[in-house]
């Protein structure tokens, strides 16, 4: 038997047909479906490992309603060999950590060699577009306990093992993974294969494996709304209504971009402006506080809140800074305290910085081998703390780390974690079906749905996880008159778990995939690339950078067409879709396949000579003028500490 | 990668209304037949069709006001209410536009009445037609283009779909996938106006030798949402005049599809002298006329979309067979131009090919001359009782409208034969009018004015109503073979293509620092309507089938 090659896959609906129902779900069945886009990714990673083993079982594997049958025959005809879905009603209301338990469940029953050390490959896509999680592929790792990769942009094949390139904060890393092993792909690898004719007769006749939960041994009762740590508390729209655009006026370059700066201050910093407190939440005071039920604390003595200090070199990264922030107001609120575990060769000197932003204690663990964050050891590490302090709130940042371990280690303390989150705050939950208030609850609230609608996540295990968006939550103003405790700690470190082998950590590279992570993109349009080459766009880019904002250039498909930029580059309609916390659109006529493409960027400034172009009103800030004047005279001023109100 | 083989007996390139009529009736005869115990030889029943689109109906489009004869007797057993048509046609005018007026004509012109017919959206009744087939075991296959023919021993042996995963350059990258060959016993080209294969197939055949050359109208239409009451449901109007000068062959139609649903377009014919006439620009003048903009003033535009419509009648269709290949539909063109309707006609050129099809599989003989058969059931048909009189009529309009009236009058007193003593008069291809006439500095027909206010989308804004998208990592699918060529054209015409494409795939620009002027090609805009292959003056762009499911999304055009 050959190698087994297994690419998870999931069916969504296309956002743009989906209509929120009467009763706050979403109502997908009058949409259209399609394989999630990051999936698409991790199903042609599947097929190129066909090329070193010919003889490799290609199996598509997926969990969902039989209407999947379309998407799995689909994925046959791109070539995989077998189909296989695990459907029950049963699995209704599953969270990601019930999901990855039902997967591996299924995988380990029917799909999986007997012999555990026969190797096998699963792959799937980053996240899906409903979800928007990213947490399955770790959480299928962890259930089955094998090694994994996240945010993989390129995969090689060796017998035995596999080295993968994935996308860290700020750069690559290069990882040699020994299988069996999971490895979810970013949407910049290897783009999915057009299915051919004869794939498609194939797929017509094939038959898709079904399976429900009796079939695969699985107890319902661990699976599906009863079984989720998670559960969604409510969903409300978010409605974004662009204000008309303020034109900024002057007379020079010099002048619009000062004034243009001046703007931008009086409007407060970004952050305050974009901070998701601004979105409504109706509903959120509308449910009637159901008295009669009684209230119970389901924390059965965990207490404290936990956050995980990253380091990234040898620095902290800003994302752990800013979740203290948050960390600070919860534990007020709750009358506990913050612990940082700071984890790395040689980090004890950060632990008083963290103690400034707010953390009350600071758990270190140094180990030489622990200098870089890989997900094995570090997971293994937390859990080996939070089995001995039990807090009642572990959070992350949501980087290309904490986005793997938060949900590596929920799988492992059986505890729920709520993605990405924009909002954290102390609530209480009315669950009627067991009649009771769950109280205190960390209300962990994030965007979904492409950021159209905001949903409530609470859980009622502890810890209860979740990772934050960084940028989100502002540092707070460092207190170096604080005190704190530093706690060293021993783990325990078996070799097993340095399986994973880093070959290379490159950081301060400027991929493509800077366009999904960076806080600003200034894009030009077709004008830029005849004019200057880009040049002045990029300068901007730098300037940005050096003030640590990250920065990523775009352009538009016309000035991709003409050759002034690479196709990884064109944003809008048939290119990329943005959403930054700042766009410049530069010298860009606002066609609609470009504006489709960046509409929901936070703020939008365009610059354009043309007082007439439709860029402006798609903008909530327009300077009329020649971007060869003005893109200069707002680099100056960007070197000059004007970052448009972002923090670095 | 080697490349597969797949076999089927009967493979019809184009799932429109006459790939699938022809698949229904093969379909339907050939289980009677197999069904009947008596009979000892069975009719081969695999039937396979292959639709570019990424769904059936995505790529159709037309007015549409159809006749509903051919669909009942595609379809005997349906109830005629359940076909998916929108309303009967309740009033039919025939107007005459200037600039700010509309004059009604007091007579409705010959062959123009539309009673009894019905107002359609075709994509839906092209979906819904796809439904029936896969019912009836036809394996309709969308999302796949035929890219070449296959010869064997100088006969058609099958089709090849494109290969897909290649760069720019044309050189494989990692998700390569080859082309699919498939073979069959008989092949039905159901291509559509202009179809590329079909194309290749009179070429390679010589299936034009003495006839006409088939010439061509470009129609584009905008689908529009309007408030219940500012159009009729039901309501067809056909103009004459403004925005099209005297001299061009066309006009505009305003079709009530649903109470809140308005079809809007203009037909213009690709003969015209004016190389800067743009047909997307006329649709955009017309709305603006007084007529049509009351219509959709509180509207909402909803879906835009162009297509060829092949009007050279009778003495333009190519030989309909060959061996082992049947033509049908707007790939060969019986459209009968005066009454523009060729829906009908196309469904049942789809049903006399599934006739003579028939009888040659179950002969286990698709030679030419088995399959003149074809041939024959047309010069019997209805649709032949259609064209014969109307046989010259668009070519009495090549040169001009007013001549073409006149013309036309004469051929309705001669039964059809007009001044021509031979009884055929003939004619050039399109192309053919583009060159000898104006140059790029003589004054722009009225469709060149300014359209910048009111109603009017400009083309990347109607290309995104379209819903087109391509995989931007392709080969283009539009091939310009001569540079020289191009700028000889550039330099005579001023680049008519920038003008005629209804999609903005040919820009012309010029280099900022030598000003020298250029084509540049945006494959991934075009709409499929493949007026570049016909228009282009110098025969100087090919179009070929891009990755399968990529084009327009038209849904309900």
């Amino acid at each position: 038997m050959g190698l087994k090659v297994i690419s998870l896959m999931k069916q969504v609906p296309l956002f743009s047909q989906m209509r929120m129902g009467e009763d706050g779900l979403m109502d997908r069945t009058k949409a259209k479906s399609m394989i999630n886009v990051d999936c698409c990714f991790g199903l042609e990673q599947g097929l190129q490992i066909k090329k070193y083993v010919p003889d490799a079982e290609l199996i598509v594997v997926s969990m969902g309603p039989p209407s999947f049958d379309q998407s799995l025959r689909q994925a046959i005809s791109l070539g995989f060999d077998r189909a296989i879905l695990l459907s029950d009603r049963r699995l209704g209301g599953s969270d990601t950590f019930s999901t990855g338990l039902a997967l591996a469940t299924l995988l380990r029953s029917k799909i999986l060699p007997a012999d555990p050390h026969t190797p096998y490959i699963i792959f799937a896509g980053r996240q899906t577009s409903d979800g928007d999680t990213a947490h399955v592929p770790s959480q299928v790792a962890e259930n089955l306990g094998i090694a994994q990769v996240t945010f993989a942009v390129s995969v090689d094949y060796a017998p035995a093992h596999l080295v993968v390139r994935r996308m860290i904060e700020g750069g690559h890393q290069t990882l040699k993974v020994p299988m069996p092993c999971v490895v979810s792909v970013a949407p910049t690898a290897i783009h999915v294969r057009r299915p051919s004719l004869a794939g498609a007769i194939k797929a017509r006749q094939v038959s898709i494996e079904a399976y429900n939960l009796d079939q695969i041994g699985l107890d319902p009762a661990s699976v599906g709304l009863n079984g989720s740590p998670t559960s969604v508390a409510k969903v409300v729209n978010i409605t974004r209504n662009r204000p008309p655009v303020s034109m900024i006026n002057g007379n020079t370059a010099e002048e619009l971009a000062g004034n243009l700066a001046k703007t931008f201050d009086i409007a407060a910093s970004l952050h305050a402006a974009a901070a998701p407190e601004a979105v409504s939440a109706p509903g959120a005071a509308e449910t009637p506080r159901q008295d009669r039920f009684p209230r119970k604390d389901f924390r059965n003595g965990a207490s404290g809140i936990f956050t995980w200090a990253e380091v990234v070199a040898t620095e902290l990264a800003l994302s752990s800074i800013e979740i203290l922030n948050p960390a600070r107001k919860l534990a007020d609120e709750l009358k506990t305290t913050v612990t940082s575990v700071l984890i790395g060769d040689h980090v004890a000197g950060l632990a008083p910085r963290l103690i400034a932003h707010g953390a009350d204690e600071v758990i270190v663990v140094e180990d030489s081998r622990l200098k870089e964050y890989s997900i094995l050891p570090f997971t293994s590490v937390i859990e080996q703390i939070v089995k001995e302090r039990h807090p009642e709130i572990s959070l992350f940042g949501a980087t290309t780390s904490g986005r793997e371990l938060a949900p590596r280690l929920g799988s492992r303390l059986g505890a729920g974690v709520t993605a990405d989150c924009t909002i954290l705050k102390v609530g209480e939950f009315v669950q009627p079906s067991s009649k009771t208030i769950w109280s205190p609850c960390l209300e962990a609230i994030r965007p979904t749905y492409g950021e159209s609608k905001l949903a409530t996540i609470v859980g009622f295990r502890c810890p209860q996880m979740a990772t934050a968006r960084p940028g989100t939550f502002e540092a707070s103003q460092p207190d170096l008159s604080r005190q704190g405790k530093i706690t060293p700690f021993v783990p325990q470190l078996n070799d097993s778990l340095f399986a994973v082998e880093i070959l290379s950590t490159e950081r301060k590279e400027a991929g493509d995939e800077g366009l999904f992570s960076a806080s600003v993109i200034v894009t030009g349009g077709r004008p830029c690339g005849e004019l200057d080459d880009f040049k002045l766009i990029k300068e901007l880019v730098e300037a940005l950078e050096e003030k640590g904002i990250s920065a990523a250039w775009g352009a538009t498909r016309q000035a991709v067409d003409h050759g002034y930029a690479p196709y990884s580059r064109q944003i809008g309609q048939t290119g990329k879709t943005v959403r930054p916390k700042l766009y410049i659109a530069v010298a860009i006529s606002g066609a609609i396949q470009h504006v489709s493409g960046m509409k929901e960027s936070g703020r939008i400034i365009a610059i354009n000579q043309d007082r007439q172009s439709h860029m402006f009103n798609c903008a909530d800030y327009g300077v009329v003028g020649d971007y060869l004047q003005t893109l200069p005279a707002l680099i100056r001023r960007v070197k000059s500490g004007f970052t448009f109100g972002l923090k670095a | 990668m080697h490349m597969p083989v797949v076999e089927t007996d009967v493979l019809v390139v184009g799932g429109g209304p006459a790939g699938l009529a022809f698949a229904i009736h093969y379909a339907d005869m050939a289980r009677r037949h197999n069904e009947d115990a008596s009979q000892t030889v069975k009719i081969p029943d695999r039937v396979m069709v292959l639709e570019k689109a990424s769904a059936a109906g995505n790529h159709t489009l037309s007015g549409a006001v159809i006749n509903p004869s051919a669909l009942r007797e595609l379809l005997p057993d349906l109830d005629a209410k359940d076909f998916p048509f929108e309303t009967a046609v309740v009033r039919d005018d025939t107007m005459i536009f200037t600039k700010d007026g509309a004059f009604e004509l007091p007579f409705s012109p010959p062959y123009m009445s539309n009673k009894g017919n019905y107002v359609v959206m075709l994509g839906k009744l092209v979906r819904w037609l796809a439904e029936i087939a896969e019912k009836k075991n036809v394996q309709v296959f969308s999302g796949f283009s035929a890219r070449e023919l296959v010869f064997e021993n100088g006969q058609l042996a099958g089709i090849r779909t494109g290969a897909t995963g290649i760069d720019h350059q044309g050189n494989p990258m990692a998700n390569y996938q080859p082309p699919t060959e498939v073979r069959a016993k008989l092949v039905i080209l159901a291509e559509g106006p202009r179809g590329s294969l079909t194309r290749d197939l009179i070429k390679a055949l010589d299936l034009a030798k003495g006839r006409n050359p088939q010439v061509y109208s470009l129609g584009v239409k905008e689908l529009w949402e309007i408030p219940e009451g500012a159009f009729e449901k039901g309501r067809i109007v056909h103009s004459l005049g403004y925005p099209l000068g005297i001299d061009q062959f066309g006009g505009g139609f305003i079709y009530g599809v649903t109470k809140t649903l308005v079809a809007i377009g203009v037909v213009a014919g690709l003969d015209i002298a004016d190389p800067s006439f743009d047909t997307q620009r006329a649709l955009q003048i017309y709305k603006n006329h007084p007529f049509v903009s009351r219509i959709i003033k509180d509207g909402k535009l909803l879906r835009y979309g162009a297509k060829t419509i092949p009007e050279g009648g009778l003495f333009a269709l190519p030989q309909l067979y060959h061996d082992k290949v049947m033509i049908v539909g707007d790939a060969a063109g019986f459209l009968a131009m005066p009454s523009l309707k060729g829906v009908d006609s196309s469904m049942r050129s789809g049903m006399l090919a599934a006739r003579a099809a028939c009888d040659a599989l179950k002969a286990n003989d698709a030679s030419a001359s088995r399959l003149s058969l074809y041939e024959k059931l047309f010069k019997a048909s209805p649709i032949y009782k259609e064209l014969y009189p109307v046989r010259n009529f668009r070519q009495a309009f090549k040169a001009n409208l007013l001549l073409g009236a006149f013309q036309f009058g004469t051929q309705l007193v001669t039964g059809g034969r007009g001044l021509s003593a031979s009884g055929r008069l003939t004619m050039a291809e399109d192309r053919a009018h583009c060159r000898p006439m104006r140059t790029s500095q003589a004054k722009a027909s009225a469709a060149a004015g300014s359209c910048a206010a009111g109603f009017s989308v400009d083309k990347e804004t109607a290309i995104f109503f379209s819903g087109t998208k391509h995989d931007e990592e392709q080969p283009s699918h539009i091939q310009v073979p001569s540079a020289a060529v191009c700028d000889e054209c550039i330099r005579t015409y001023g680049g008519p293509c920038q003008h005629f494409c209804p999609a903005q795939v040919f820009e012309i620009s010029a280099d900022p620092k030598t000003g020298k002027k250029s084509l540049k090609l945006h494959p991934s805009n075009c709409v499929h309507c493949k007026t570049c292959d016909i228009r282009d003056p110098y025969g100087n762009v090919i179009w070929q089938t891009p990755y399968g499911g990529d084009g327009p999304e038209y849904e309900n055009m």
